[in-house]
């Protein structure tokens, strides 16, 4: 975790200054809810995947200082992640403007798949604090899984909302490699392991 | 808890499935439209969409077509592609899905 005080401060600023600029342009009516739909939800994707990608690469290299760092920052990189995705939310609503508007296409795959990421999202950004780990113990990692799904669902909302198959698959594949590359590499440890034939 | 992410397994794997329907992607719509001279201005396709009932959000172009983003009189998102020249409404796309295509347009 970041210690408190003036580095997490200025890591906070970093995290909030892209989000801040969007509002400060949707504020100023410079631009319309609808364009800052796809800068806020592509944070939100790229935060996730930044906090998914740590944990396997410990695993593949070992705790370096550059990863001991960055497994530091995960938590806040997951909770940055939750707060696009509910400025995403808030984008959304002012664009739609009326709820009526919003329930009735809530049923379209390309909508609900948005939805259930933010609620997975939620899930594991509720429960992104020291008390919440203590109380649920083992469940908590079980948990904070739930961001996987988060990420998948929202790469899927992506994907079905302007069928460009680029995006989504920049932001899908460094996860790809990372598991290929740890389960190769825990594969070769236990092989070593065991005295088996690599 | 094991269920619930099972459930969610489904939920992505579903979704999944879906993404495999065919589509058109909508930033590969094209016209058929000649050079932007002949072109008509962009304020007549405003028109063209606002007679059709639609809250225009944006016009712009896109490739050779005039492209709406609009809000239909029930509040629904719209995106529809419209021939530069003759202003003819050529498709139209509902948070990625087509919902109309005029009979007989293939771009």
């Amino acid at each position: 975790m970041l210690r408190r005080g003036l580095p997490k401060a200025v890591f906070w600023l970093v995290l909030a200054l892209p989000g801040g600029l969007m509002l400060a342009d949707f504020a100023g009516g410079g631009v319309l809810a609808m364009d800052l739909l796809h800068p806020s939800g592509e944070m939100a994707v790229r935060l996730m995947l930044l906090a998914l990608l740590v944990g396997p690469l410990i695993d593949i290299f070992g705790p370096g200082r550059f990863l001991r760092a960055w497994l530091a920052a995960r938590r806040n990189l997951g909770v940055a992640a939750f707060c696009y995705s509910a400025l995403h939310l808030l984008f959304y609503a002012f664009d739609m403007r009326m709820l009526s508007a919003m329930l009735d296409e809530m049923v379209l795959p390309p909508i609900w798949t948005g939805w259930l990421s933010f609620l997975a999202l939620l899930a594991a950004a509720s429960i992104s604090n020291d008390r919440a780990m203590r109380r649920l113990g083992r469940r908590w990692k079980q948990l904070q899984r739930l961001v996987y799904p988060a990420f998948l669902l929202g790469i899927v909302h992506w994907l079905l909302l302007g069928w460009f198959w680029g995006p989504a698959l920049v932001h899908l594949l460094p996860l790809i490699l990372v598991w290929t590359a740890r389960f190769l590499a825990l594969r070769k440890r236990r092989a070593r392991h065991e005295g088996l034939p690599t | 808890m094991k269920t619930a992410f099972h459930h969610l397994r489904y939920a992505v794997i579903g979704a999944g499935l879906l993404a495999a329907q065919p589509a058109l992607a909508d930033g590969d719509v094209k016209c058929g439209a000649g050079p932007q001279s002949g072109w008509k201005e962009l304020g007549q396709v405003q028109k063209k969409a606002w007679q059709q009932g639609w809250e225009v959000l944006k016009v712009q172009v896109e490739g050779d077509c005039y492209e709406v983003y609009a809000r239909t009189q029930q509040g629904q998102a719209i995106e529809a592609f419209f021939h530069p020249e003759t202003l003819e409404k050529l498709v139209v796309f509902r948070r990625g899905r087509e919902i109309f295509r005029k009979d007989g347009f293939k771009g």
